[in-house]
């Protein structure tokens, strides 16, 4: 089942007086539970059409599908709605809530939608993220006193907190060491694999790149391969 | 809530910057309660002691038309005033009868004019709390006749001393001149307030020299018991009144402490007519000062917190941008756009209500540190309380400038908050502070 979908998108920026082509045209679908990566170099449209996936951007052209709907037509409102029960998102930078600690900025997503969950339920499912990523020790610090891969864990179990169809990660492993960087893809394809939950990262570091199951390679904002490696694997 | 625990920790974070913005808020409160509890405080002390120096809360005057056609200021026969007063059932703690007088003291070719008050010292002992003297003692008063006291600035015009004695030039209440002598038995500091300034002599003489009878009088002093009540005890004293005698219209034009003398009636009636004042009404010129005052104080509040304010706009702008990756972080996870600008808003409200409350703190610490301070009974006697400054804090007025804090604060706030709020999220994430 096709879960995400963009046909001949497009994206321009403005830069002074000239228009810039991010994404040029790019035909994308992604199946529900893919553990999918976007690879290739600084510049390529990686980050954009993550954005645009993530309804965070808008496409200059073109139509982005999420579960079947255009987000085309939405409100700024719906949008925000749409992003909140069906997306989570992993940040290069972590960006966690600084004044936040590790539990409250996992619970931060499950307060901000109009359903609300019981607080006991919550408290153990917070919980059981927490575990999950391995930091039940660090529940209450800050993210000023966890190292990069820590915080990382925090982002992701905050990006599933809400138990959401999909996770874009924007080069998650950007800013660990390899090691470290490895182990996130690992525990991001360990949920992948126990939850169905499709995952669509973003990296240039080649070793991440062939965790994935899905490989679409851009350049220039366009797509100039796409291997389905789990078929390959598994054919 | 998690937009209140996010505000408050933000808050929490940039400690430094907090508190100065903050310590603008609260210099601008404390500014304007000090003053504000300062004017009220003044408005009280001064009715308080003019109460005492003239003995009462509510005043009575009476004037009397005589068959020739000749006004006469005088009140011959108190009953029906005393019995409406207890029929009313009016709670007061004690009723005087003084008669005043302006004449003109005479003493080795130097002359004043000084308005004289005749009293009963024994039924007055409020005024000895109050009439500071410099020289010379109350029991002159009471054991001499004609004993006199008055203050040390009509002294020294007089250039007498003590045990002097003093002519005294005046008009009975009839009309005729008349000429009497005064024994100089003391000397009062002058309070020197709003031109407030009388000599005390004893009530008997006082009313022989005015030729109105041992024991009539020309004003009627009640001193009530509950000093906030002064304003409805007036009313309905004058409503019973009303029913029962010749009342003068109480809306009529006051002229400060000379209405007590009734100089000011106008018109025709026959018989007796009386005029009732309040201390209230001798005094709305200090409240009218007092208005003034705390008009100027909000006036300098608003400039202060306008200032103060387009440091709190420029401030917020300047966190706005610091922040903009968490506000894109935050929109990214879901968060409306109203969340955004509650988060802000909140901030505001903690700031204009934290510093307000910063300042109230100060100020109060103000207030009871300068109320220590005894000033003596100096010229200022008047506006302290036994020598003391005496702050009253109106609630109703400071919860006035809560409110006025925060909604200045949060307009302030609001603009930057609403660009927050607007910001497209894609754009915020790509931002690097």
């Amino acid at each position: 089942m096709v879960i995400i979908e963009l046909i001949d998108v497009k994206k321009f920026y403005p830069l002074g007086n000239v228009q810039v082509e991010a994404v040029r045209g790019v035909r994308i679908s992604i199946k529900k539970g893919d553990f999918i990566s976007i690879a290739g170099p600084s510049g390529s449209g990686k980050t954009t059409i993550l954005n645009m996936i993530g309804c965070i951007d808008t496409p200059s052209a073109g139509t982005v599908r999420i579960n079947g709907s255009s987000t085309s037509d939405l409100s700024d409102k719906e949008l925000t709605t749409l992003r909140h029960r069906t997306i989570g998102f992993i940040f290069q930078l972590f960006n966690l809530i600084p004044v936040l600690n590790v539990y409250e900025n996992i619970e931060f997503p499950l307060l901000l939608g109009k359903e609300k969950m019981d607080k006991k339920e919550k408290k153990e499912w917070i919980d059981s993220l927490i575990e999950e990523v391995g930091l039940k020790e660090w529940r209450n610090h800050r993210p000023n006193e966890l190292s990069g891969g820590q915080r990382q864990r925090v982002a992701i179990a905050r990006a599933l907190a809400t138990k959401p169809q999909i996770v874009l990660a924007d080069e998650p492993t950007a800013n660990l060491d390899s090691e470290t960087g490895t182990a996130i893809i690992r525990l991001m394809k360990k949920i992948n694999q126990e939850q169905r939950t499709t995952f669509v990262f973003s990296t240039h570091d080649p070793d991440i790149v062939e965790i994935a199951d899905h490989i679409i390679r851009l350049h220039d904002g366009l797509v100039v391969s796409e291997d389905i490696v789990l078929e390959e694997r598994s054919g | 809530m998690n937009n209140v625990r996010i505000a408050f920790r933000n808050l929490n974070r940039q400690k430094k910057r907090s508190f100065l913005l903050g310590g603008a808020i609260a210099f601008g409160i404390m500014i304007i309660i000090i003053l504000n509890a300062f004017t009220a405080g003044f408005i009280v002390n001064v009715r308080e002691n003019f109460s005492l120096y003239l003995a009462g809360h509510i005043f009575l005057t009476g004037m009397e038309e005589t068959e020739s056609g000749r006004v006469i200021n005088v009140i011959r026969d108190d009953t029906v005033l005393k019995d409406t007063l207890k029929r009313l059932g009016i709670k007061v703690k004690y009723l005087v009868k003084r008669s005043i007088f302006t004449g003109t003291l005479i003493f080795e070719g130097e002359y004043v004019l000084q308005k004289i008050d005749g009293i009963n010292l024994k039924k007055e002992e409020g005024l000895k709390d109050r009439l500071i003297l410099k020289e010379g003692s109350f029991n002159a008063l009471a054991s001499d006749p004609e004993a006199l006291i008055i203050s040390e600035n009509v002294v020294n015009q007089l250039q007498a001393v003590l045990g002097d004695t003093i002519l005294v030039k005046l008009t009975t209440a009839t009309g005729q001149q008349n000429v009497g002598e005064f024994e100089l038995a003391a000397i009062s500091i002058d309070p020197g307030v709003m031109g407030f300034s009388a000599g005390y002599a004893n009530l008997e003489y006082v009313n022989e020299l005015l030729n109105i009878g041992q024991d009539k009088c020309t004003l009627l002093s009640i001193f009530l018991k509950d000093f906030e009540s002064i304003d409805s005890e007036a009313d309905r004293f004058y409503s019973a009144l009303s029913q029962k005698v010749n009342m003068f219209d109480r809306t009529s034009d006051k002229e400060g402490f000379e209405s007590l003398r009734g100089v000011s009636m106008q018109g025709e009636w026959k018989g007796m007519k009386y005029q009732l004042l309040t201390i209230n009404d001798l005094l709305s010129r200090a409240d009218q000062l007092a208005g003034i005052v705390n008009i100027i104080g909000l006036v300098v509040l608003l400039i202060l917190l306008s200032i103060v304010m387009v440091g709190i706009t420029n401030t917020f702008r300047m966190i706005i941008y610091e922040r903009i990756r968490e506000i894109g972080t935050m929109r990214a996870l879901g968060m409306q756009r109203n969340g955004v600008r509650g988060i802000f808003l909140y901030e505001a409200l903690f700031l204009s209500l934290g510093g307000a409350a910063m300042g109230f703190i100060i100020a109060l610490i103000i207030m009871v540190c300068a109320s220590i301070i005894n000033f003596g009974m100096g010229p200022l006697f008047f506006m302290l309380k036994n020598g003391h400054l005496f702050f009253k804090i109106i609630p109703a007025q400071v919860i006035l400038h809560f409110a006025l804090v925060a909604v200045l604060t949060l307009t302030a706030v609001f603009f930057p908050a609403r660009k927050a709020a607007r910001l497209d999220p894609a754009h915020a994430l790509r931002t690097h502070y």
